[in-house]
């Protein structure tokens, strides 16, 4: 007997079917609007699309959160030009067309000053012509990117390849060894900073011995283990994502990478990826961001957002660098300050104040827009995973400049 | 000595894949349901195996509990929603693809929307042969390999395991010599739940627990079991162990990303040429 003939349905159609099954996830997008107390005056109006829910969840919520902590101080120091500061929060569901849904709410029916989020590329990439082309809008992208974004009225507030490269990549040679391996997710960003990443390896001695892209769902990484291994590469540059990165970095440790002298390293891991693995697979792992949690124990401002945020939003989300909570922050503050300059929501006026905005008080340090690129210099730090949490190894001496667009 | 660590990681992966697809098999080919939450029951079992390390107990009773309490959820589901299905397999699809999507998103929440890692209860590494074996794979393999062992014991040699095989192999006949084939498939139902949570369970501490875990495994598993075809046990190994070959070697030829799409191409072609499955009987 067959399972065709029990359950009325041949394997065939069931192949054609289930794919159909799969496809019809439907999501839900929500929206929140966070009005003032203070009454008086139109108020500014400032849109926040990003991923509170699906798998980007844990990070758009912290966007959403920081921009709330942002929004609240604004309001706190009197507003904008006397003006309340009101934020729409749309969902964009970790969804392309979730995200084009959001960004046409909040242009059309918000009719917000400016939009700032979106964590994947593709979620900007979705977003940023109904903001800035039809919407006549100003758009603010705030996580670490590939870099080349450089359409006009979008403005970067996250690292970019030069800003996390340019310290990290001398500082693997001399703290792991020259020989590289590049395992990587098969997207853009990946790609790009392998790039970026592979010229700087050359650059200063080192070599690339490795470089491979893999499917998001990959479940076993034996045989990029393997022959990582028997390339004897000193360095691990990796970029594959979650959740297959954990067994990646599990198998890697099984196989006697870390206890032989190897160095990880991963350019998004921060706070909130460590729990994806037991601290003694990756200790020692190296990433470079342009805030970590440890950055708050040297410096007060720092401190001083990162325990409002705590108290805040207590258990919740981490205000961490690598899910664009510090970029959102740096998004509202350098945006309100143009505003102010600008005395005006115009998009022309603001955009001419935003080419030059500098905010001496974000998560990290000061940070400035590089006029004529749209994009924001920022100090970094290089950290290293120990027992479970960062310890600060480097810090840049000055905001580094994002090297885009220029 | 690397054809040797390639043997290892074969039989490891596959051992995995013989663990979830056990289940399915179970449900597929006894109740005519294409269980689209089998993935979530995986995922159920790793989330009380995480929350109960959490607590401080000891790994080895959250393993032996997290098959109970996924079995008890597999059950109810069967009595409250399944149930109504049976006669629509269409719908049975996206009417359990939406039960598993409750309990994703619910463990997701529940999980905090992030990653939890969770220790593997015997670490280390045994070196056997040129390969380096890590102990909880070794544990896997150990346990698949009861799991059929004891499986083929109850079909074979029990009284519960001789009205499973008529059930199985006429549900019409079973049921005019008066088996009551509603309690045999809420038993059924329950049986691939709790199998599906101990492979959660077992497994949980070389992935890691997030509300995506058993989604990752659902279309490898049906591959499976499509490429098994209707015998419980021997078509349940015979197509995890074709997925796990598959999956284990095709990165060594061919780049990775192109792997995942190969290993589709060639169970569906596999599939197409043999539509019965790779061990089939011929009963009727």
């Amino acid at each position: 007997m067959n399972g065709a003939r029990k359950t009325g349905i041949s394997r065939r159609a069931f192949v054609t079917r289930s794919a159909a099954a799969i496809g019809a996830v439907a999501t839900g997008a929500e929206s929140w609007t966070v009005r003032p107390a203070m009454a008086a005056g139109d108020p500014v109006k400032i849109g926040i699309a990003t991923d509170v829910t699906g798998f980007l969840g844990f990070a758009g919520v912290a966007d959403a959160n920081v921009a709330r902590l942002a929004v609240d101080r604004l309001n706190a120091a009197g507003g904008l030009n006397g003006r309340p500061v009101e934020l729409y929060i749309e969902d964009t569901a970790s969804d392309e067309s979730a995200a084009v849904a959001a960004a046409r709410k909040l242009i059309g029916q918000d009719k917000v000053d400016v939009v700032i989020g979106g964590i994947l590329s593709s979620t900007r990439n979705a977003m940023k012509d109904i903001i800035v082309g039809r919407g006549k809008g100003l758009y603010i992208y705030p996580q670490l990117y590939e870099g080349g974004e450089c359409t006009p009225y979008v403005y970067c507030t996250g690292p970019t390849p030069a800003q996390q490269c340019d310290p990290l990549i001398p500082w693997l040679i001399e703290n792991g060894g020259k020989r590289f391996a590049l395992p990587a997710a098969n997207f853009l960003w990946p790609r790009k900073l392998n790039e970026y990443a592979r010229k700087k390896i050359e650059e200063h001695g080192g070599e690339v011995v490795f470089e491979e892209y893999h499917t998001p769902d990959q479940i076993e990484f034996g045989a990029t283990v393997s022959r990582i291994m028997a390339e004897k590469a000193d360095v691990v540059f990796n970029t594959i994502s979650p959740p297959g990165v954990s067994t990646f970095f599990k198998q890697l440790h099984q196989a006697g990478f870390n206890t032989n002298g190897g160095r990880l390293c991963c350019a998004y891991y921060d706070e909130n990826t460590l729990g994806l693995n037991q601290p003694e697979e990756i200790e020692g792992l190296a990433t470079c961001l342009d805030y970590f949690r440890a950055v708050s124990d040297e410096d007060p401002v720092s401190a001083g957002i990162q325990q409002a945020y705590d108290a805040a939003f207590p258990g919740g989300a981490l205000m961490s660098a690598g899910s664009a909570a510090t970029g959102v922050y740096r998004g509202v503050m350098l945006w309100a300050e143009a505003v102010k300059v600008a005395g005006t929501t115009e998009r022309d006026a603001v955009a001419a104040a935003l080419d030059t905005a500098r905010i001496e008080e974000s998560p990290g340090g000061a940070a400035a827009m590089i006029p004529g690129t749209r994009h924001c210099a920022m100090p970094m730090y290089i950290a290293e995973a120990r027992a479970g949490a960062y310890e600060i190894r480097a810090r840049s001496d000055a905001a580094l400049a994002p090297g885009e667009c220029g | 000595m690397v054809v040797s660590q390639i043997l290892f990681e074969i039989v490891s992966y596959s051992a995995v894949m013989l663990l979830i697809v056990v289940g399915l098999a179970i449900v597929v080919n006894m109740m005519g349901i294409f269980n689209f939450a089998h993935g979530e029951f995986v995922l159920t079992g790793a989330y009380v195996h995480w929350v109960m390390v959490g607590q401080g107990i000891s790994p080895v009773l959250a393993i032996l509990a997290a098959p109970v309490a996924v079995g008890l959820l597999g059950a109810g589901l069967e009595m409250t929603v399944v149930r109504w299905f049976y006669r629509a397999p269409v719908a049975a699809m996206f009417g359990t693809y939406a039960v598993g999507q409750i309990v994703r998103e619910a463990i997701r929440w529940a999980t905090g929307g992030v990653y939890h890692s969770v220790p593997e209860p015997l670490t280390g590494t045994v070196a056997l042969l040129g390969a380096s074996m890590p102990v909880w794979r070794l544990v896997i393999i150990a346990c698949a390999v009861s799991m059929v062992v004891a499986s083929l014991l109850v079909l074979n040699r029990t009284h519960v395991g001789l009205r499973a095989r008529a059930a199985l192999e006429n549900p019409l006949l079973a049921r005019a010599s008066g088996m009551s084939t509603s309690r045999i498939y809420t038993a059924t139902f329950a049986l691939s739940a709790a199998l599906a949570g101990l492979a959660g369970a077992l497994i949980v501490p070389i992935y890691s627990l997030s509300g995506d875990l058993g989604l990752r495994f659902l279309i490898q598993s049906f591959l499976a079991v499509l490429l098994g075809g209707a015998d419980l046990i021997a078509g349940a190994m015979a197509g995890a162990g074709v997925v796990g070959a598959l999956n284990t070697t095709m990165p060594w030829v061919v780049s990775p990303a192109f792997a995942e799409i190969l290993l589709v191409v060639i169970a569906l072609t596999i599939i197409r040429t043999k539509p019965a499955g790779l061990v089939n009987r011929g009963v009727n």
